[in-house]
């Protein structure tokens, strides 16, 4: 006997799930059957460092303002998001196929070359087979996760963040799989992001973005720019310049804003994995 | 205008058996992996993708002819390296016993990146890994030297091949879904590839589907590619023919008799 309402256990009950996906990571199939696939859970209030990560790097990344605003917002509403970590270490060949797809003609020149470099934004570098195994998994992670009909993506603003404060040590590509809340459209159609977007903001981003749709007559090899209604009065045209705001401001996110974030939050990171030792 | 007409005409009957090979109730089985296999391929086209991007090609290959050709490829691929020849040799059989092999490619790790500075494929904080070892100009890359004796003509973009993972991964998924049996081989990737198929791809993934009795892609043996079934039945056709050839009797008149306890044979 028993009588469970819904909402009352929904959101416990994605973390069931997360363990569910969790399952399917690890049984699913690999090319090279030499992949050790880690993975964590993470949910509310140990989201908050990923979301401080995230933050600076939001106000100049829009893909990572959309990712950082959904978490964001669907946490604060008391529905937070699962996010499940998916890492393995890809950086050593123990294949011995040297098979080129690298860069280098040996698996033995690529480990040592993998010694040189400490990563970049999502890790790296990475053996081209085991970061297949590492993919298939993921797949199979937002397989099982749409089979069990909870909306979720793979976010690469998620991973970054995971690589900045270090979680999962061992591995050196780690993948945020987010999943949750419970509902239609949280990643796709994001509704926690009415109304953030105004009309010029997006405008502006095609414009940028596909710079062609908005071009004038070529002809004169300088074409103008329809970016108004009255395009041609007066005219605009297109300018490519290095920009010292851009970089500057890319600077202190990467330099400044970040490395704020981690000396508060990188002890209670390690703090975990010393624990688990 | 051509008028659609339907066909009412539903009925018949169809026997379906994998035993023996190539037999038509045995193409006729392989008919319904072959659906399958289109199924997956739906599936991987439905994968998530960086970017959302386009960037999958495939090949479906089936018939005897066709997958000898790959298995071939793979025994030749697999002499070219220590650690290859074993496990290659062994997948060649599997590629023979398979019913059909999905090649899935991906178009873009070695000519049009993400260029998102990622840095999976060299752990640099920006694309320059790729590029530095591309011929390139301003970011286009130029294939056209097409001599590079590796298997794979790296580096190759990580988000990419990121992404031919999710496509496998999803293409595997449905074969799981659908209960007919698939993995995805390296080996049967770089034999297609150097056949031609998926032509435009910088990275190819081979998976083969088979639904028989015994799922193909697991439990071998040791030294599989010289004890496997095929060859289990042709040495059955070589002995017992040769077993025959040295016994002789005219059946019509006279059949040896098994020995009666206490009496000897008339």
């Amino acid at each position: 006997m028993g009588h469970l309402i819904g909402k009352e256990y929904i959101q416990d009950h994605i973390v069931e799930v997360a363990k569910s996906v969790v399952l399917a990571i690890h049984k699913a199939p690999q090319i090279t059957g030499k992949t050790e696939i880690e993975t964590e859970i993470l949910w509310g209030k140990d989201l908050e460092p990923i979301l401080a990560v995230m933050e600076p790097v939001a106000a100049a990344v829009r893909y990572a303002q959309w990712d950082y605003e959904t978490i964001k917002r669907c946490y604060e509403k008391g529905e937070s998001p699962v996010i499940i970590i998916i890492g393995a270490k890809l950086n050593v060949s123990n294949l011995g196929w040297n098979c080129g797809a690298c860069g280098f003609n040996t698996c033995k020149e690529f480990n040592a070359y993998a010694k040189t470099v400490s990563g970049g934004q999502l890790g790296g570098p990475c053996c081209n087979w085991k970061l297949l195994d590492c993919a298939i998994a993921c797949d199979w992670a937002c397989a099982a996760a749409w089979h069990y009909k909870i909306d979720n993506r793979i976010m690469g603003s998620v991973s970054f963040a995971l690589g900045a404060l270090n979680y999962m040590p061992d591995a050196n590509v780690k993948l945020g799989l987010t999943m949750g809340p419970a509902r239609d459209m949280v990643y796709y159609n994001r509704e926690e992001m009415h109304k953030v977007m105004t009309y010029e903001m997006d405008k502006m981003d095609l414009i940028r973005s596909v710079p062609t749709m908005f071009t004038g007559f070529p002809g004169g090899g300088n074409p103008m720019y329809k970016t108004k209604d009255d395009w041609w009065a007066p005219p605009e045209f297109l300018n490519i310049e290095y920009s010292e705001e851009m970089m500057q401001a890319l600077d202190k996110i990467l330099y400044e804003q970040i490395p704020e974030v981690l000396v508060k939050y990188s002890p209670q990171v390690e703090a975990r994995y010393k624990k688990k030792k | 205008m051509n008028k659609y007409i339907e066909d009412l005409n539903f009925e018949g009957e169809e026997f379906m058996s994998d035993w023996t090979f190539w037999s038509p109730q045995d193409i006729r089985r392989k008919k319904g992996v072959l659906a399958a296999a289109r199924l997956m391929i739906n599936a991987a086209m439905t994968a998530p993708i960086a970017g959302g991007v386009p960037s999958l090609e495939v090949h479906l290959v089936y018939g005897q002819a066709e997958l000898e050709a790959i298995a071939r490829k793979m025994e030749e691929i697999a002499h070219t390296n220590k650690n290859w020849e074993e496990p290659f040799l062994y997948e060649a059989v599997m590629a023979r016993d398979s019913d059909v092999i999905i090649l899935l490619g991906n178009t873009r790790c070695h000519e049009t990146p993400l260029d998102a500075c990622c840095g999976m494929c060299g752990g640099t904080l920006d694309c320059g890994y790729f590029y530095e070892k591309k011929k390139h100009k301003y970011g286009l890359v130029d294939i056209s030297d097409r001599s590079s004796p590796r298997m794979i003509d790296g580096p190759l973009c990580s988000a990419r091949v990121d992404d031919l993972g999710y496509a496998v991964g999803s293409a595997v998924w449905m074969a799981y879904t659908l209960m007919v049996d698939a993995r995805p081989f390296a080996s049967i990737g770089m034999a297609g590839k150097k056949l031609g198929y998926c032509p435009n791809s910088g990275m190819v993934v081979g998976v083969p589907v088979a639904a028989k009795p015994k799922n193909p892609y697991v439990d071998v043996n040791v030294d599989y590619h010289l004890i496997n079934m095929d060859k289990v039945l042709d040495n059955t056709r070589k002995i017992y023919q040769t077993a025959r050839v040295l016994r002789g009797f005219d059946y019509r008149k006279w059949i040896p008799k098994r020995q009666k306890a206490g009496k000897e044979e008339e």
